[in-house]
């Protein structure tokens, strides 16, 4: 088992490696491909089509690989997308407590040009043409489509008193894996004792319904462990714990977590490190105050004309994932309006259900009517016991929507140390089933 | 991939029937039903979590079967209960077309 990881964990350390040749090799790829020694991707199967992929997360990496993978060589696949590397949000809390660093969690898009032949286009969109179907890069050149698909994932509302870098740089956010992680694990390290650790969760939607939850148990369970008399005090905008809530109250209880659920963030002051709320007039002075402003999806959406619902997100046709009112335009993962939680594994299955709707329709065929969606994800409880959720999603013909399966999602019974071993195991398959 | 190689070679071998394999490699009994497994079970069912590429059609079958009756259930249990008998039997026989 450990030494399957461990290849695994090569593998993706090579995909970084690779990014560099990935941009500059991809003609050299695309013509390789063409022979038939490279069976990942089909010949031509007799379907033709321009696919213009934008952001490479979860579901634009994955969508971009399925798509030359299920449409074969017919297919001209473009993925755009402004990092050289994907940094993964999963196990991201795992750079908190210092299990993982944040070079541990990132992937090249290496194997997607060369394994795939899917063309890497790094750098930012400027605009969408959705009449002339083309796409303008900062760069000036343009990229025409048959079909776009928008994959930005999250953007943050401003939060009041954050509206400076150096105001976000005191209270980070760190719900984008990046160096604000890295920067909130080294403000939880520098801790005095008796020190205080706040965290606020905003109202859902929010990607990852359990990794605030998360966050609170594997902080408070490493400062339990490393300092004396420190406090953690959740502030949850929602009325209840919105995921796994035995996990998480046992979790609570086991690290004396305080958690206050309707608690709705009013202000920062950075300067006094002072968080106010609609719980009470005073402050909480805090050494290390972390704050989740609320979401909406990705600029890309709402710069567009796409978040046709409250404004913050796109509304979807779940058999295909076309927006509801931009023909040919395909809205995947957390910036798509859908009954599906915002996550990355559930991203990776809506991306497949896009690109075999999309050959489908390239061949002039209907999607599947019937399709079926899952989300899974293990959760740390503490530095080796982990806790589980999951759900399995099909199609409701009477509502247009997907709904769980016996009707709610069901979590672990207990937090255990399998669970933790299946977690690593999970996570290097899903981010190979994506980028590799 | 053995899928693939198949479909390539099928379409060198006989350009004249290129429509109707067409047809089968766009819509594939299966494909997107057993691409759930993927994230935990490797893309084509190998390379993560117990291999399904190549297991026979029944094998995948009974275990799924017997995941519905275990209690408290794991997280592969849940989805054993989560797929209709007709959904698993796709599924299984997807997989088994796969290489070993």
């Amino acid at each position: 088992m450990i030494k399957r990881r461990d290849f695994i964990k090569l593998l993706s350390g090579a995909g970084v490696g690779m990014t560099a040749a990935g941009w500059s090799g991809i003609a050299l790829a695309d013509k390789r491909r063409t022979s038939s020694t490279t069976p990942l991707v089909p010949t031509n199967i007799g379907i033709k089509g321009k696919v213009v992929v934008i952001g490479g997360g979860m579901g634009g990496a994955t969508v971009a690989k399925y798509l030359r993978m299920w449409g074969g060589t017919g297919i001209d696949v473009t993925l755009v997308e402004r990092e050289a590397v994907y940094t993964s949000n999963i196990m991201s809390n795992l750079v908190l407590n210092g299990q993982r660093t944040i070079q541990s969690l990132q992937y090249g898009y290496g194997n997607l040009a060369n394994k795939y032949g899917v063309k890497m286009v790094q750098g930012n969109v400027l605009a969408i043409d959705p009449v002339g179907r083309k796409v303008t890069l900062a760069s000036g050149a343009t990229l025409t489509y048959d079909r776009l698909v928008l994959a930005p994932g999250i953007d943050f509302d401003t939060v009041p008193g954050l509206e400076t870098p150096e105001a976000q740089a005191k209270v980070p956010h760190a719900w984008k894996a990046g160096g604000q992680t890295t920067a909130l694990r080294n403000m939880i390290t520098a801790m005095p004792n008796n020190g205080v650790f706040v965290m606020t969760i905003p109202a859902a939607p929010y990607r990852c319904p359990p990794g605030p939850y998360e966050r609170a148990c594997v902080v408070a369970d490493w400062l339990r462990r490393n300092k004396t008399g420190t406090r953690v005090i959740v502030l949850d905008a929602n009325p209840k714990i919105m995921a796994e809530p035995n996990a998480f109250l046992e979790g609570f209880a086991l690290h004396g977590i305080q958690y206050y659920p309707n608690a709705v963030i009013d202000h920062v002051d950075a300067n006094a490190m002072a968080l106010y709320t609609s719980l009470q007039s005073q402050p909480i002075y805090a050494n290390v105050i972390n704050v989740i402003p609320p979401h909406r999806a990705g600029a890309l959406i709402t710069d567009n004309g796409l978040a046709d619902v409250n404004g913050r997100w796109a509304s979807v046709n779940v058999l295909t994932y076309e927006a509801n009112h931009a023909a040919g335009i395909h809205v995947i993962g957390d910036a798509s309006a859908t009954t599906q939680p915002k996550a990355g594994h559930i991203a990776n299955q809506e991306a497949k259900v896009c690109a075999d709707a999309m050959v489908r329709a390239f061949a002039g065929k209907n999607p599947d009517p019937s399709p079926v969606t899952n989300s899974s994800c293990y959760s740390p409880i503490t530095a080796d016991t982990a806790s589980w959720l999951t759900a399995v999603f099909g199609f409701d013909a009477a509502t247009g929507t997907m709904k769980v399966v016996g009707g709610a999602a069901t979590e672990a019974a207990s937090r255990s140390k399998d669970n933790y071993e299946e977690m690593v195991k999970w996570f290097n398959t899903l981010m190979s089933d994506s980028f590799a | 991939m053995n899928r693939m190689c198949c479909s390539l070679i099928a379409l060198a071998m006989a350009p004249a029937a290129a429509l109707a394999q067409t047809t089968s490699a766009v819509e594939v009994p299966g494909r997107l039903l057993a691409s759930n497994c993927f994230q935990c079970h490797g893309t084509n069912g190998s390379g993560g979590f117990e291999r399904l590429a190549g297991m026979s059609s029944s094998e995948i079958i009974k275990e799924m079967q017997e995941m519905r009756r275990e209690n408290p259930p794991e997280m592969m249990d849940v989805h054993a209960r989560s797929y209709t008998d007709a959904q698993i039997k796709l599924i299984a026989d997807y997989f088994a077309k796969l290489a070993r």
